[in-house]
C-alpha cells in the first residue's frame, strides 16, 4: 500500500515535471516572451522600364535563411514584373537583408540605387553616388549590380520608404519616375497597438488578413496589397484602386506621401490611432516621405459598404485623387 | 487598459487546425479571397516640360503625341523641370469621350492619370500658357489609320466633324508648334511644313497626314521707310549656350533694320523671357520671365542684367505707372497684380488681388495712370483696378481665356482679346469695355468672315485665337495678333468692325506701336513659330516689311535661333502721354544722346501737339 502510494507519487512527480518542461517550452516558444532568432533577406531587385515611360522596381528574387541555414523562397509572392509602388520587403526586428540591385533601364547608362530609410545601414550603403557621400558611387550600373546591407535592428520597427537617390539627378534620383517601394520592419514582438471596439489594444500581427501600402504622389494614390490569407502575397494595385476586405477583418494600412505635395489621408466609417499616440482620427497628414501605419477592423460600427478613401486636399480631390476601400459580409 | 486578443486568435487557429484535421477542406481560391480591384495603370505619359516645342513631352521618344488603345490610360505629369504652375486642361476632345474634359480649376504642380474609352484625338493644353500642347490619339486597332474620330468638341462646347476646315487648322497648327523643325525659319528659302504619310481615319474616312502639307517662300524686306528708335522683341524660345532655360531679348535697330544684341541673362539661367517695359528715362528694360517666378531688370544700353526678385507664379507681363514709373506685375498663375518700386533694383511693394481664380495676363494701365486693367485669363472677366485706392471692380465678359488688353488714348475704352472666343455664338471674340461705367459693351466677332466648315474666308474679318491687341496711340485702330489664323486683323473703333487682315506668321503672338519717321505709327507683330519681325504701316494699313530676329553670326544661340517671338516693346514709348513724360526730361542730363535723338525726331502729331 505504502509502496503503491510511493510509485503514486513518483507518477505525479513525472507527470508533474512533464506538464512543468512542455509549459516552460511552450513559454520560451511563444513570439511574445521569446528572443526571435533573426533571418536573414537575400535579395535581387531590378530598376526597370515600364512600357509608358515610368522607371520601377521589380522583384527578381527573395530567399529567407534562418541562422541554422534553412532557406525559403519567397519569390513567388511578388509578381514578375516591374511594378508601382516597388515591391514591398518586410522585416522583422533582428532580421537583415542583402540587396543585389541589377540596372535594368533600357537605354540608359546612369546609376540606380536603393536609398532607404529608418533601418541601419553602412555609409556605403547610402545608396548615394561618391560625390555625396565621400565614399562610393553606392549604385548599380548597367552589368555592375551592387548589394545593400540593411540591419533592421532594435528600435526600427515602422513603414519605411525605400527609393533610387542617384538616376538622372544625383541629387534627387528616380523616386518622381516611379522607383519607390516601402519596408515593413515588424517589431519583434509582432504585437502592435490599435483602436478595437472602442478600446485600445494589442493586436496580434499574425491576426492581421491584409495590408494595404498606398503611396500619395501628387493627385494619385498608388497601391499594393499584401494578402496574408495567401501567405503574404504581393498584388499590385496601381493607381486610384479600390481596396477590398472582409467585415471584421484586421486590416492594416501603411499609407505613405511621396513628390512634394502634403496631403490628408481620409478614410470614410473608420477611425483609428494617430500613430504612436492614443489619439483617435479619422484623417492624417502626410507630407513628403511621411507615413503613417495604423490597424483598422474592417467596417467596425458601421458594417459592409463601398468606404470612400480619397486625399482631403480640395484641389487633390478634385483631380481625382480617390478610392474605395470596398467591405464585404 | 490593453487587452490582449491574442486568446481570440489562439482559439481561431486551433479551431482552424480541428476543422482542418477533421474536413480536409480545399484551398482558398486567390479570387475568393483577393478582393481588391486594381486602379489604372498608364500605358503612356506626357510628362510637362519647359523645352519650347516639347512642352507635353513623352519621356520615351521626345514626342508631345501619344498613341494608346481605348480603355488604357494616361498620366500627364508635372515636373520639377518647369519652375512654375500650370493647369493641366483638355483642349478638344472626342465629344462621346467618357469623362472628358480634364480641367485643373487653378494653377498647380499636380499630376492627372486618366482612361480614355472613344477613338479620337485628345489634345491639352495649359490655361495659363495655352500653346503648352500635348496630344493622346486613342487609336482602335481594328480601324483603318490612325483615328482621329467624327466630331471634336471644343474646350468652348463648340462641336465641330473633324473633316472641317477649322479641325484641320487646330491638327496641323498642333504639329508646327510641338514641331521645332517645322517653324518657319527665314534664313532659308522657303517653309515646308512636310508631314509623315501616317494614315490618319476622320469620320471612317482615311487621309494621309501629309495631305495637311504646304510650303511657302520666305521673304524678308526692310520698310522703305525707317522707324524711330528701337524694338526690343522677347524670342523667348532660343536655346542658348551656357544655360538650361529657353529665351532672349532681341534689341532691333529700327533705323537700319538690324539685331543691335540679344540680352541673353545666361548668369542668371533667364527663363523664357515673354515681355517688357521701361522706365520714363529707357534706362531699365524690365522683364518677366513667364515660365518662371521672377522680374528681371536690365540695363537697356549694356545689356548688363541688374537685379532679379521673385515676384510670383508665371509673371507674364510688366508695364509702368505713367506718373511714378511704379511697375505692376500681372501673375498669370495666380489672382494679383504685384507692385514694385521703380528702379535698378525694383523691390515687392504690394499685391492687388484681382479676384479668385483670375489669372491676369496681358494688362493695361491707363495713359493717365489712374487705371488699370487686367485680363483674367482663368474668370471670364476683367478686373478694372483704381490704382490710387487699389479699389478692385470684376467684370464679367463672357469670354474664354482672356488674354490680352489695350485702351484707347483717353482710357475710356478697353478692348480684350479672347483667345477661345466669346461660346456659344462667336468663336474668336474681343470684348469692349467702357471703363468709366465698367460695363462690357459689346463683343465684336473677328472670324466673322471665316467658315469654320468650309475655311472660305469672304471678308476681312478672319482672326482666330487672339492674343496681343494694342490700340493705336491716336486712337483709331486695334491691331491683334492671331494664333491660329496666322492673321493679323485691324479693328475700326469708330465702327467696332474688323477693316483689315494681313497674313502673319505660325503662332502670331505679340504686337505693340512705335513710331515711324516722319509721322505716323508703326505696329510691331512677332510670332512663336517664326524668326521675324512684322512691321505694320498703319497709314496703309499694310505690311511695310518682315525683319529676321535670327543673328546667325551668334554661335552661342544652338536652337532656335530668333523663335519664340512674344513681347514687343518699340521705343520711344509711343503712347502720347508716355511719350510727353519723356520729352520732358530732354536736356535734363537724364537721357542718353541716343534717346535724345530719338525723342527730338518724333512730330508733333505723334508727341501730340505739344
Amino acid at each position: 500500500m505504502i509502496k503503491q502510494s510511493r510509485n503514486k507519487r513518483l507518477l505525479m512527480l513525472y507527470f508533474g515535471m512533464l506538464f512543468g518542461l512542455i509549459s516552460f517550452s511552450c513559454l520560451l516558444s511563444s513570439p511574445a516572451w521569446a528572443m526571435r532568432e533573426g533571418e536573414t533577406h537575400v535579395i535581387t531587385l531590378k530598376a526597370s522600364n515600364l512600357p509608358s515611360g515610368q522607371l520601377a522596381y521589380q522583384m527578381a528574387s527573395h530567399k529567407i535563411k534562418s541562422k541554422y541555414g534553412r532557406i525559403r523562397d519567397v519569390t513567388s509572392r511578388y509578381v514578375q514584373r516591374p511594378i508601382v509602388p516597388g515591391p514591398t520587403i518586410i522585416m522583422t526586428e533582428g532580421d537583415v537583408a542583402e540587396i543585389t540591385l541589377e540596372h535594368d533601364i533600357e537605354g540608359s547608362t546612369l546609376p540606380v540605387s536603393l536609398h532607404v530609410h529608418g533601418v541601419h545601414y553602412k555609409i556605403k550603403d547610402d545608396g548615394t553616388v561618391k560625390a555625396m557621400n565621400g565614399i562610393i558611387d553606392s549604385a548599380a550600373f548597367p552589368g555592375k549590380p551592387y548589394t545593400y546591407r540593411w540591419e533592421a535592428a532594435s528600435g526600427t520597427a515602422g513603414t519605411w520608404p525605400y527609393h533610387d537617390h542617384t538616376f538622372g539627378n544625383p541629387m534627387l534620383g528616380a523616386e518622381d519616375k516611379g522607383l519607390y517601394g516601402a519596408v515593413i520592419v515588424n517589431p519583434s514582438s509582432m504585437e502592435v497597438t490599435a483602436l478595437i471596439d472602442g478600446e485600445i489594444v494589442d493586436v496580434d500581427l499574425d491576426d492581421v488578413k491584409r495590408e494595404f501600402v498606398l503611396w500619395m504622389h501628387e493627385t494619385t494614390f498608388w497601391g499594393a496589397e499584401i494578402n496574408h490569407i495567401l501567405d503574404g502575397q504581393q498584388i499590385p494595385l496601381w493607381s486610384n484602386p479600390t481596396i477590398g476586405a472582409r467585415l471584421g477583418e484586421l486590416i492594416r494600412f501603411h499609407v505613405i506621401g511621396i513628390g512634394t505635395a502634403f496631403h490628408t489621408f481620409h478614410l470614410h466609417g473608420h477611425r483609428w490611432l494617430e500613430h504612436g499616440t492614443s489619439s483617435v482620427v479619422d484623417t492624417v497628414n502626410i507630407g513628403p516621405i511621411s507615413r503613417q501605419t495604423f490597424v483598422v477592423e474592417a467596417g467596425e460600427g458601421v458594417g459592409p459598404g463601398a468606404w470612400h478613401y480619397h486625399c482631403h486636399v480640395l484641389q487633390h480631390m478634385q483631380s481625382g485623387m480617390m478610392g474605395k476601400f470596398r467591405v464585404l459580409e | 487598459m490593453q487587452i490582449k486578443i491574442r486568446s481570440r486568435s489562439v482559439l481561431l487557429c486551433l479551431a482552424a487546425f480541428l476543422v482542418g484535421c477533421q474536413q480536409g477542406g480545399p484551398k482558398p481560391k486567390a479570387e475568393d479571397i483577393i478582393l481588391s480591384k486594381p486602379g489604372l495603370m498608364p500605358s503612356a505619359i506626357l510628362e510637362i516640360t519647359d523645352e519650347p516645342g516639347h512642352w507635353f513631352k513623352d519621356p520615351i521618344d521626345g514626342d508631345s503625341l501619344v498613341v494608346i488603345k481605348p480603355g488604357q490610360a494616361v498620366m500627364l505629369k508635372m515636373t520639377a523641370e518647369t519652375r512654375t504652375e500650370h493647369t493641366i486642361t483638355s483642349l478638344l476632345w472626342p465629344s462621346n469621350a467618357s469623362g472628358f474634359p480634364v480641367d485643373q480649376e487653378k494653377p498647380s504642380s499636380v499630376s492627372v492619370t486618366t482612361a480614355f474609352d472613344q477613338p479620337g484625338l485628345y489634345v491639352f493644353t495649359c490655361k495659363v500658357h495655352p500653346y503648352v500642347f500635348g496630344a493622346v490619339v486613342v487609336d482602335d486597332p481594328k480601324t483603318e489609320g490612325l483615328d482621329i474620330g467624327s466630331e471634336m468638341q471644343l474646350v468652348t462646347g463648340a462641336k465641330v466633324p473633324t473633316t472641317s476646315d477649322i479641325a484641320k487648322k487646330l491638327l496641323r497648327t498642333y504639329f508646327v508648334a510641338t514641331t521645332p523643325a517645322l517653324w518657319r525659319d527665314y534664313s532659308k528659302p522657303t517653309w515646308n511644313v512636310a508631314l509623315p504619310d501616317i494614315p490618319l481615319n476622320l469620320a471612317g474616312n482615311t487621309i494621309s497626314l501629309s495631305a495637311l502639307s504646304f510650303s511657302a517662300p520666305n521673304k524678308a524686306f526692310n520698310p522703305a521707310v525707317p522707324g524711330i528708335g528701337e524694338v526690343w522683341v522677347d524670342t523667348q524660345f532660343e536655346i542658348i549656350d551656357g544655360k538650361t532655360k529657353a529665351g532672349s531679348a532681341t534689341q532691333v535697330d529700327a533705323t537700319t533694320w538690324s539685331i543691335k544684341k540679344k540680352v541673353k541673362g545666361v548668369d542668371i539661367n533667364m527663363n523664357h523671357p515673354h515681355n517688357m517695359w521701361t522706365d520714363s528715362q529707357y534706362k531699365n528694360i524690365y522683364q518677366t520671365e513667364w515660365f518662371d517666378k521672377r522680374l528681371t531688370t536690365f540695363d537697356r544700353d549694356t545689356g548688363k542684367v541688374l537685379s532679379t526678385v521673385d515676384v510670383g507664379e508665371s509673371p507674364s507681363h510688366v508695364l509702368t505707372r505713367p506718373t511714378d514709373d511704379s511697375l505692376y506685375v500681372a501673375i498669370n498663375a495666380g489672382e494679383s497684380v504685384v507692385k514694385l518700386s521703380a528702379g535698378e533694383r525694383p523691390s515687392v511693394l504690394s499685391a492687388i488681388n484681382t479676384g479668385p481664380h483670375t489669372s491676369p495676363h496681358g494688362h493695361y494701365i491707363t495713359e493717365n495712370g489712374k487705371l488699370m486693367v487686367t485680363p483674367n485669363a482663368l474668370a471670364s472677366s476683367v478686373s478694372v483696378v483704381n490704382l490710387d485706392s487699389e479699389e478692385v471692380v470684376e467684370i464679367p465678359t463672357g469670354g474664354v481665356i482672356p488674354i490680352a488688353v489695350w485702351g484707347n488714348p483717353e482710357g475710356t475704352r478697353a478692348y480684350v482679346a479672347n483667345l477661345l472666343g466669346t461660346p456659344p455664338a462667336l468663336l474668336s471674340s474681343m470684348s469692349v469695355i467702357d471703363l468709366d461705367k465698367k460695363i462690357k459693351i459689346t463683343d465684336i466677332n473677328l472670324a466673322e468672315d471665316y467658315n469654320p466648315i468650309s475655311g472660305e474666308v469672304t471678308g476681312e474679318a478672319y482672326g482666330l485665337l487672339p492674343i496681343q491687341t494694342p490700340v493705336s496711340p491716336d486712337g483709331k485702330y486695334v491691331v491683334t495678333a492671331n494664333t491660329l489664323s496666322a492673321s493679323i486683323t485691324i479693328v475700326d473703333t469708330a465702327s467696332n468692325k474688323v477693316v483689315k487682315s494681313l497674313p502673319c506668321e505660325p503662332g502670331c503672338h505679340g504686337a505693340h506701336f512705335g513710331l515711324k519717321k516722319g509721322g505716323g505709327y508703326y505696329a510691331y507683330v512677332a510670332s512663336k513659330f517664326a524668326n521675324d519681325l512684322i512691321i505694320i504701316d498703319m497709314d496703309k494699313l499694310e505690311i511695310a516689311g518682315r525683319v529676321v530676329l535670327a543673328d546667325r553670326n551668334d554661335s552661342t544661340i544652338s536652337a532656335n535661333n530668333g523663335m519664340g517671338g512674344q513681347g514687343v516693346l518699340p521705343l520711344p514709348l509711343a503712347e502720347k502721354s508716355r511719350l510727353q513724360r519723356t520729352r520732358g526730361l530732354l536736356g535734363s542730363g537724364k537721357l542718353t544722346p541716343e534717346v535724345e535723338r530719338w525723342l527730338k525726331q518724333a512730330t508733333t502729331s505723334q508727341i501730340g501737339g505739344i
